[in-house]
């Protein structure tokens, strides 16, 4: 007997020029089940969604919906269809109310006139239906991104969705958040939706969904029963080869202070209190420290404020002994500050410059790179080469390359080797492995490890519970722009970094 | 007084309409620096219409016909901003720029052509529109009422109405804050942004035969409308891209540009011996400082100038 | 096989790209004109746009002619200063419609200088540079402090230069007319020396060593763009400014700066133009000068390349000339500045173009690569 399935994709292949996005991949969504889709950052999941979703068409390979070839062109089509998505990067609108963004596309109408009444006492009910707690009115811009969540949630509710794709939608959420998220997905799934959820995080696998499908490098790895499997087998599915969850570090020895940071606070831009409030800490010599929380709670803008690039309303920011607080960028660089800034295309690479013109995008300006203002051309290819040989940069035509067309691993190894290879007494990184392939993230592991035995002081500024578990010798937990708490990861857990993450715990007053 | 309360209404009627057009284009994403060249089109379609009407025609077909003639020639001008910026996503301000140099190139090469075809001997780009002129005109007591003060009222109020009461203009905004949201939900984004530079079109056109008509009875083409259309653009800034703020700030602009029309009539001023430079100085000197205060805290649509790709996400 | 990779690269090749743009511009600008000369007066489309594209051809005798080339030689030294003053703040990012102002205070420095105060010639224009650089660095001052689009602060300034400098020249005007009083009555030291190349062409007295000159800051420009350390941060700050900040360029300064520079450029275009005495300055426009504005035209139709604004300014100065000769029974001069806002207007489907022309380039290298992986499998595998 043959089982209907509420959407399968059969033999899907997609191709971009140079590459197979999706080679041949079959994915079978049961009715009324959560179905994980795992795999690594480049494994080809979103593209496969965006496929399930009408933004690619496929070059070969089917859609069938409840046993029905079903052909999806577009958005539009998939709406139809009772497909709807929580996107990675919320679409929502800023400025917005929770309601206007919940009827966006539906809006109920009289001659084109809104009729917010209805469509509000619909999102009420539905909230109080799945136990989705959302304000309608407030603006999307003033909520908290758990809250931005569950209004993309109530968006596909709103439009009677049956199939719900969620992708990667815990990696902006506090691990309480996450427990949260998945109860309201079993909740979802007892009242008969279907649910696509794509992660790289095996725990929340294990915890929530009833069967798994695996990609690797655009290839299809198989699909397994949950109950019948476990962490270490979908791991090798996933990566192929075991991996090594732990890094080695050499014993700690913390020198003197490097970095030492008194009673900082900064002004935020969104809104009227400050985002860091009297925030101090040291740093030492051959230790890594983190400062970890979920995104948004003033670890941005400290960094900003730390490396130069807006200015702290107060406090004092001392590096080896040198007050460095009203320094320039240029000053505090010279002083031996290095910076892998949070976001690798806004702020650490000219995209549309050659690798080499970003290799020296800190030290153009050294006596060795220019000659009474003209540039030694000779000097950047050679410094360049070096860098690349050394650190493993690969790119299309060597130096020459323009930076836009790397891949993101490659673009963060240049700014990488491009800041650790100035010698720093300290080095700033803040993400440093958001959006990278496992390869990638333990080569750039390894290197800030390698700063920190070389007796470097490392300030590390992450959102990954995992990365923030491995490398650090010290966490300093931010919530609400304050530190709430130190901890040490030998004999801390995530569960106790949670509360601390999430202001429900935190150290008495010293 | 009087004469000063005439002239700053038209005037802001001008700055409203043209203004309240940038808004719609910038509201669905797209920047419109040619504001200027359409008014010029829209300015030149009015007045060909005052020109040529029969001097019979009753005074609403008149008024009428103007305004669809000047709304009809800006739309069309419009439409190549639209196809550039959204359809071959074309650099906005280069393309605006190119609409202000080619709107009043062309409509001076048409005018002339005109002219010199009725009389050999006129080479000039005037249009004349004296009796034409009156039918716009309602005398109230000594205070010269103009139509078009109550069509630039009844505009602000059904634009407030759009944006923010209707369908419409949700998806338009949606579209100028977060496209691939408003496209997640099946809006077409670039109907949308159709739709934002003709609205645009339309009431930059009506604004352009508003601002010739306000003060004057014929127009030299080769002037174009003397960075009117970029006044509209500072009072769009100034006014927050919100309609009824908009409306505050035209008022406010409109009384500077309204100053060198009338300042001999005001003793004081007269008395301070100031040329007459300073008075044409004035309405750019205040939008520079206004701009310079305000500027730093303004809250743009956020998509505008980012032309809009499907294929990207 | 072998011929297309040949050819491949030469259409890859960016500078062949933007040449074939630019003549692409040129020729649809050209053709449009000629169907709009054609709805006005169809008797004589033909030869009106004939008469544009010959310009100083239209003279029948070579000294003529030659004389003639050198007035549009005159104007062109100035229009490509303007190019670049618009070319070098677009490669920092901003866009420099300001040109016309800085072009007019320029003018209004110079001539004061010269007329007011007689001073010799390289004072006069030092002063025009001043003026246009000061002018030039408000517009940056408002754009990196006050975060005011430069776009519309520039275009204010433009009035308000405009209205400025006619009441400054008011002061140096023939009592006659509203023309300012020519430098060879007043202060013939203030025009800028021949040298002798006056005489290069049949005479003409207004040809002066500002045409090599102008030449030579274009090569300046380009040597400061391509080689110097000031260029590789400037432009760092036009393609990504929180970049340029983040690894300690002083983002604010460069702004100011590169808007100073791009006025002294525009500045100094005014002071090649009117100390040759070439044209007087009528205290009573009322429409800023077109040579700002037609600057915009010859950067983006010269690829934005210093070198190619040679070029591109030469040829919409020359059809700005040739309009000047057209019937004016029919048609009149404007044109000229029709057919160049049009170039303008195709100068922004410019990117799309080369888009386009790289998809189809790619599209055909994908082709010829599979058909020639299907005749020999064995050869190029995949990495």
């Amino acid at each position: 007997m043959e089982e209907t399935y509420a959407v399968e994709m059969l033999n899907i292949t997609k191709r971009f020029p140079g590459i197979i996005a999706n080679d041949n991949i079959t994915l079978q969504l049961k009715k009324g089940e959560i179905h994980a889709l795992l795999g690594e950052n480049g494994a080809g999941k979103s593209t496969l969604m965006s496929v399930l979703f009408g933004l690619y068409r496929p070059e070969e390979g089917s859609i069938r919906m409840n046993g029905n070839e079903v052909s999806i062109k577009d958005p539009n089509d998939a709406n139809a269809l009772g497909i709807g998505m929580v996107h990675q990067h919320f679409k929502l609108v800023e400025c917005f109310t929770v309601l206007d963004n919940i009827i966006m596309g539906v809006e109920p109408c009289k001659h084109g006139f809104l009729q917010k009444a209805e469509a509000r006492k619909k999102v009420v009910e539905l909230s109080d239906k799945y136990g989705l707690k959302v304000d309608p009115d407030a603006r999307i811009e003033n909520i908290s991104v758990g809250m931005q969540q569950r209004t993309e949630i109530l968006k596909m509710l709103y439009r009677e969705n049956e199939i719900l794709i969620f992708d990667e939608p815990t990696a902006v959420l506090t691990p309480q958040e996450i427990d949260e998220l998945m109860e309201i997905m079993r909740g979802l799934k007892a009242e008969g939706k279907s649910i696509l959820f794509i992660t790289h995080k095996l725990n929340e696998i294990m915890s929530v969904a009833d069967r798994c499908t695996v990609l690797r490098k655009g290839k299809y790895k198989g699909t397994v029963d949950v109950a019948q499997t476990t962490k270490e087998e979908l791991s090798r599915l996933m990566v192929g080869r075991d991996v090594e969850f732990v890094v080695h570090k050499k014993e700690l020895a913390p020198g003197e202070v490097v970095l030492d940071v008194k009673d900082v606070t900064v002004a935020s831009k969104m809104h009227k209190n400050n985002a860091v409030k009297d925030v101090s800490f040291q740093v030492r010599a051959g230790e890594i420290v983190c400062l970890a929380g979920i995104e948004g709670n003033g670890q941005s803008e400290f960094v900003y404020a730390l490396t130069g690039l807006v200015k702290p309303t107060a406090g004092t920011f001392t590096l080896r002994g040198v007050d460095m607080t009203r320094d320039s960028i240029r000053e505090r660089s010279k002083l031996g500050l290095s910076h892998i800034p949070e976001d690798r295309h806004k702020h650490g690479l000219v995209l549309d410059y050659s690798l080499e013109q970003n290799l020296v995008l800190e030290n153009y300006w050294k006596q060795e790179f220019q000659n009474h203002g003209f540039i030694r051309f000779k000097a950047v290819r050679d410094y360049a080469e070096r860098l690349i040989e050394q650190y493993d940069i690969r790119s299309g035509q060597g130096p020459v390359t323009v930076a836009r067309s790397m891949s993101g691993g490659n673009q963060q190894k240049a700014i990488v080797a491009r800041e650790i290879d100035k010698d720093p007494e300290l080095l700033v990184a803040v993400q440093p492995t958001r959006g990278l392939d496992v390869g990638a993230i333990e080569y750039i592991h390894r290197q800030i490890v390698a700063q920190r035995d070389a007796g470097k002081a490392v300030l590390l500024v992450s959102l990954e519970l995992d990365e923030v578990m491995s490398l650090s010798d010290r966490i300093l937990v931010m919530y609400e722009g304050e530190i709430v708490g130190e901890l040490n990861p030998k004999t801390t857990t995530t569960e106790e970094m949670g509360l601390y993450m999430a202001g429900a715990k935190r150290k008495e007053a010293v | 007084m009087g004469l000063l309360l005439q002239y700053t209404l038209i005037f802001a009627s001008v700055l409203v309409l043209v203004a309240l057009g940038g808004c719609f284009s910038e509201h669905s994403g797209v920047i419109n620096i040619g504001l200027e060249g359409i008014m010029v089109m829209g300015a030149l379609g009015g007045a060909l219409m005052l020109h040529f009407l029969p001097a019979g025609t009753s005074a609403f077909m008149m008024v009428l016909l103007t305004v669809l003639a000047a709304v009809a020639l800006g739309a069309v001008y419009s439409l190549l901003l639209a196809v550039a910026a959204v359809s071959f996503k074309a650099d906005q301000t280069i393309v605006g720029t190119a609409m202000n140099l080619l709107g009043t190139a062309a409509a001076t090469v048409f005018v002339k052509a005109m002219n010199t075809a009725a009389d050999p001997n006129n080479v000039s780009s005037t249009i004349q529109y004296i009796a034409a002129k009156k039918a716009f005109l309602v005398n109230l007591g000594g205070f010269e009422f103009n139509w078009f003060m109550l069509l630039a009222a009844i505009a602000l109020v059904c634009s407030y109405v759009l944006l923010y009461k209707t369908r419409f203009g949700l998806r338009l905004m949606a579209c100028g804050e977060h496209p691939q949201a408003a496209d997640s939900v099946g809006i077409n984004v670039y109907k949308m942004r159709y739709a934002g530079v003709l609205i645009s079109g339309v009431l930059g056109g009506l604004g352009g035969i508003v601002y010739i008509t306000a003060g004057v009875s014929e127009w030299k083409f080769e002037n174009g409308v003397a960075g009117f259309g970029f006044l509209a653009l500072a009072v769009m800034i100034f006014g927050q891209w919100k309609p009824t703020r908009i409306a505050l700030a035209a008022l406010l602009f409109g009384l500077f540009r309204a100053l060198s029309n009338v300042y001999t009539g005001f003793d004081f001023l007269t008395a301070l011996n100031l040329p007459s430079s300073v008075y044409n100085m004035l309405p750019y000197l205040i939008s520079l400082v206004v701009l310079a205060f305000t500027s730093s805290k303004s809250r743009a649509p956020k998509a505008e100038g980012i032309p809009y790709d499907k294929g990207q996400r | 096989m072998e011929e297309a990779k040949k050819r491949s690269p030469l259409m890859r090749n960016s500078a062949a790209q933007s040449l074939l743009a630019s003549l692409l511009c040129i020729l649809i600008g050209l053709l449009v004109g000629y169907i709009v000369l054609l709805i006005i007066n169809p008797a004589g489309a033909g030869k009106a746009i004939a008469t544009i594209v010959k310009n100083f051809l239209y003279y029948p005798s070579q000294t003529a002619q030659l004389k003639y080339l050198g007035n549009t030689l005159v104007k062109t030294a100035p229009l490509l200063l303007c190019s670049l003053s618009v070319l070098f703040a677009y490669k920092v990012g901003l866009f420099n419609i300001g040109a016309a102002g800085q072009y007019v205070v320029g003018a209004g420095a110079s001539l004061y200088c010269a007329l007011a105060l007689k001073m010799p010639w390289y004072l006069c224009l030092l002063a025009a540079i001043l003026a246009g650089a000061l002018l030039g660095a408000l517009s940056g001052v408002l754009k990196a402090y006050c975060n005011v689009n430069e776009v519309i602060s520039c275009i204010m300034l433009n009035w308000i230069s405009l209205y400025l400098v006619n009441t400054l020249l008011t002061n140096v005007k023939e009592s006659a007319s509203p023309y300012t009083m020519t430098l060879i009555s007043t202060n013939s030291g203030a025009l800028i020396p021949s040298m002798g190349l006056g005489n290069l062409f049949s005479s003409n007295q207004y040809v002066t060593i500002a045409i090599p000159l102008a030449v030579i800051v274009t090569l300046i420009i380009w040597v400061l763009l391509e080689k110097t350390k000031l260029g590789y941060e400037l432009k760092a700050t036009g393609f990504n400014k929180d970049a340029a900040q983040y690894c300690g360029m002083k983002e604010k300064r460069n702004i100011i700066l590169t808007m100073a520079i791009a006025g002294a450029l525009a500045g100094m275009a005014a002071a090649l133009l009117y100390q040759t005495g070439f044209e007087q300055w009528s205290c009573t426009q009322s429409a800023v000068p077109a040579m700002g504005f037609n600057g915009i035209a010859a950067a983006f139709l010269g690829g934005l390349n210093p070198i190619g604004t040679i070029f591109s300014s030469y040829f919409i100065q020359h059809i700005t000339s040739g309009g000047a000769y057209v019937d004016k029974t029919m048609y009149s001069s404007q044109i000229s500045d029709f057919i160049s806002a049009l170039i303008i207007y195709l100068c922004g489907f410019v990117l799309f173009f080369k888009f386009a022309l790289n998809n189809r380039l790619d599209r055909r290298a994908e082709r010829e690569n599979k058909a020639a992986q299907a005749a020999a499998p064995k050869e190029g595998g995949d990495q």
